[in-house]
C-alpha cells in the first residue's frame, strides 16, 4: 500500500500514540484487504456504545485514547446505548449499569463523537452520492450504500473509531466502483408493500446472499423508509452491506444485469414462511415494539395518525423507538402517541436495551431485524407482524382478538 | 527431514516463545474469553475452561462482535493475554485486537502443522514460526 509522507509520519508515531494506533488499525486492515492507498472520509458512525452488549471491555481503551488527546477529525456519531437517558427511572437498573453507561458516553464525547445515540445517522447529515464514509452499524451501512449511494464498508466499531480519528479509511471493498456490482439477481413475484414485508424480504434474502450484493427486480415502487427495513433485514441475517433495486436505487443504471451470475425467485409462499420463522411463539405479547431501525419523522407521523383516537390496552406495552432529534421536531405527534398510552423511547433500541429487567416474556414487532435478533440477545420470544397488525393488537380489547 | 519452521504473514511484529494452545474452532473474544483472567468461558467451546494467558494461541479465525477487539486490549492490560496469536485467516476483529493490545500476530498460517502443547518460537517481524519440539 502506498502511504503519503504525512501518513508515514503518523504511522511512525510523530503525532503521538493515539494517532499512531488509529493509523496502524486502518493501514493493517487495508493491507489485509489489498487496499492500494488511504482515502479521506467525510464522516464516521461508531457502534459499540451499549454497556449491555459491550460491558467493560472498551472502557480502558477509550480512556487511554482520551488521555492521549485523541479526537475525531471528521463528523462522527454514536450508535444507541442501553437505555433512554431521559427516562430510565422505571427500568430497575443498578447504579453500576447507569454509571458505566454514562461513563462510556462521556468518553466518546471526549473523543469528539456526537452522542446522537441512534442507528440512523443518515437522517442527521448531508450525505451525497459518491461520498466516502466509515460506518459501523450494519443497517446504516446498507442504507448509506444502497439508498444514498455514499460508500462505506461494513466497519466494526474499532475501525470506524480509528477512521474517525485520522479522517481516512483504506481504499478497498465498497469504496471501489467495480466492487459495487451485484452478484445475485432476486426476482420478486409479489412485491412487498408494508414496512414489515420489506424487512422480511430482507431477512430471507440475507440468508441466501451471504456477502453478495443482491439486485432486486419486480418491485415497482418503494419509499426510502421501506428500503430502510429491507436493508436492516438483509444485514441482520447476512453479511450484506449493499443492495440495488431496478428503477429505484441511485447506482442501478450503471449495472449490466446480464453479468449477474446467480438468480433466485421469491414467491409469496417464501415470505409467508419467513413470517413464521421470525415468530418463536403465537402467545399474546406483553410488549409491542416498532422502531428498529429508529423511526423517521414520517413513521412517527403515521403512527400518531393511527393512535389519535385510540387507547393502548392496559395489559401490554406499546413502545416506539426513535432518536432524540426526531422526538424534538415531532412534539405534537409524540404527544398524540403518548396520550394513547404508548411510550416513545429514545437513545436505545430493543436489541441493546435492558429488557430482561422489565420482566418481558414475549415481544411483537414489525421489524424483521428485531424479531431475528431479540430471541438470542434478550432471551425473549418474538412474534412478527405488520405495523398495522402491531397497532391493531396494541389497541384491541383482549376479548376481540 | 522433519519440518523445523513454518511461515506466515506478519500483522503485529514482535518475538515470543511459548506453548501452543490449539483451537480447531473459531474464537469470539466478546463473551467467549474472560478479559481479566484469560479463561475461555464459551459453553461447549473446545477450549472451555482453559486459559489463553501466556500461550501461543492458535485458531482458524475470529468470530462474533467487533467489540472482541477491546477484550484483547483488556487481556493485555491485565497481563492475561496470549504471548502471540496465529491464525489461518486474518479477521478484522482479532487483527485490530492484536494491534491495540500489542500482541505479536501472524496470519495466513497453515495451522494444521501445529499441535496443542508444542513449543514454538515466533519471529513475527520476519513471519517465521520455529518448531522447537519438531
Amino acid at each position: 500500500m502506498e502511504l503519503t509522507l504525512a501518513e508515514e509520519r503518523i504511522l511512525d508515531g510523530e503525532e503521538g500514540y493515539a494517532h499512531q494506533l488509529a493509523m496502524k488499525i486502518v493501514v493493517k486492515l487495508g493491507e489485509i484487504f489489498a487496499a492500494d492507498r488511504l482515502i479521506p472520509i467525510t464522516s464516521a458512525h461508531i457502534s459499540g456504545a451499549s454497556y449491555k452488549t459491550i460491558g467493560d471491555a472498551p472502557i480502558e481503551f477509550l480512556e487511554d485514547l482520551v488521555k492521549n488527546g485523541a479526537r475525531a477529525s471528521v463528523k462522527a456519531t454514536l450508535n444507541p446505548v442501553g437505555f433512554d437517558l431521559h427516562d430510565y427511572k422505571n427500568w430497575s437498573l443498578s447504579q453500576t449499569i447507569i454509571e458505566k453507561q454514562k461513563l462510556i458516553i462521556r468518553l466518546y464525547e471526549a473523543l469528539n463523537i456526537q452522542p446522537i445515540l441512534s442507528c440512523t445517522p443518515y437522517y442527521f447529515e448531508e450525505l451525497s452520492l459518491g461520498d466516502h464514509v466509515a460506518f459501523s452499524e450494519s443497517s446504516a451501512c446498507v442504507y448509506t450504500n444502497s439508498v444514498i449511494g455514499a460508500r462505506t464498508n461494513r466497519e466494526g466499531g474499532p475501525s470506524a473509531l480509528a477512521s474517525a480519528i485520522i479522517g481516512k479509511t483504506a481504499n478497498y471493498g465498497l469504496h471501489i466502483t467495480e466492487l459495487r456490482q451485484p452478484k445475485l439477481l432476486v426476482e420478486v413475484e409479489t412485491p412487498p408493500k408494508e414496512y414489515a414485508e420489506f424487512g422480511m424480504l430482507g431477512t430471507y434474502v440475507g440468508r441466501l446472499a451471504r456477502d453478495h450484493i443482491p439486485i432486486f427486480q419486480g418491485i415497482r415502487t418503494a419509499t426510502n423508509n421501506q428500503l430502510k427495513y429491507l436493508g436492516a433485514g438483509l444485514a441482520s441475517t447476512g453479511m450484506v452491506a449493499m443492495f440495488h433495486m431496478r428503477g429505484i436505487t441511485p447506482e442501478v443504471q450503471k449495472i449490466d444485469i446480464k453479468e449477474c451470475c446467480e438468480k433466485i425467485t421469491i414467491t409469496q409462499d417464501e415470505l409467508n414462511n419467513e413470517l413464521h420463522k421470525l415468530s418463536t411463539t403465537d402467545s399474546i405479547p406483553d410488549l409491542i415494539f416498532i422502531g428498529c431501525p429508529h423511526c423517521s419523522l414520517q413513521e412517527i407521523q403515521e403512527i400518531a395518525a393511527y393512535l389519535r383516537h385510540k387507547k393502548v390496552r392496559a395489559d401490554l406495552k406499546l413502545w416506539i423507538c426513535t432518536s432524540q432529534a426526531i422526538k424534538e421536531v415531532a412534539q405534537e405527534e409524540i404527544e398524540m402517541i403518548e396520550n394513547a398510552g404508548a411510550k416513545v423511547i429514545c437513545d436505545t433500541c430493543i436489541v441493546v436495551a435492558y429488557l430482561e429487567q422489565l420482566g418481558i416474556k414475549t415481544m411483537m414487532t414489525s421489524s424483521a431485524k428485531a424479531a431475528n435478533y431479540t430471541p438470542h440477545f434478550c432471551d425473549i420470544d418474538s412474534v412478527m407482524n405488520t405495523v398495522q397488525g402491531c397497532l391493531d393488537t396494541a389497541t384491541t380489547k383482549l376479548k376481540d382478538i | 527431514m522433519p519440518l523445523t519452521s513454518i511461515t506466515g504473514r506478519s500483522v503485529v511484529s514482535g518475538k515470543a516463545k511459548g506453548k501452543v494452545l490449539f483451537s480447531s474452532e473459531a474464537i469470539s473474544f466478546l463473551g467467549g474469553v474472560n478479559p481479566k483472567t484469560g479463561l475461555v468461558v464459551e459453553k461447549g467451546h473446545c477450549l472451555e475452561g482453559k486459559s489463553v494467558k501466556e500461550t501461543v494461541l492458535v485458531f482458524p479465525h475470529g468470530k462474533g462482535s467487533t467489540v472482541g477487539s477491546y477484550v484483547l486490549y483488556s487481556l493485555a492490560k491485565n497481563n492475561a493475554a496470549p504471548k502471540a496469536i496465529i491464525n489461518r485467516i486474518g479477521d478484522p476483529v482479532v487483527v485490530v485486537g492484536a494491534i491495540i493490545g500489542e500482541i505479536p500476530m501472524l496470519i495466513d498460517v497453515d495451522i494444521d502443522l501445529l499441535n496443542d502443547g508444542m513449543m514454538v518460537e515466533i519471529d513475527a517481524d520476519r513471519g517465521i514460526i520455529k518448531l522447537i519440539d519438531a
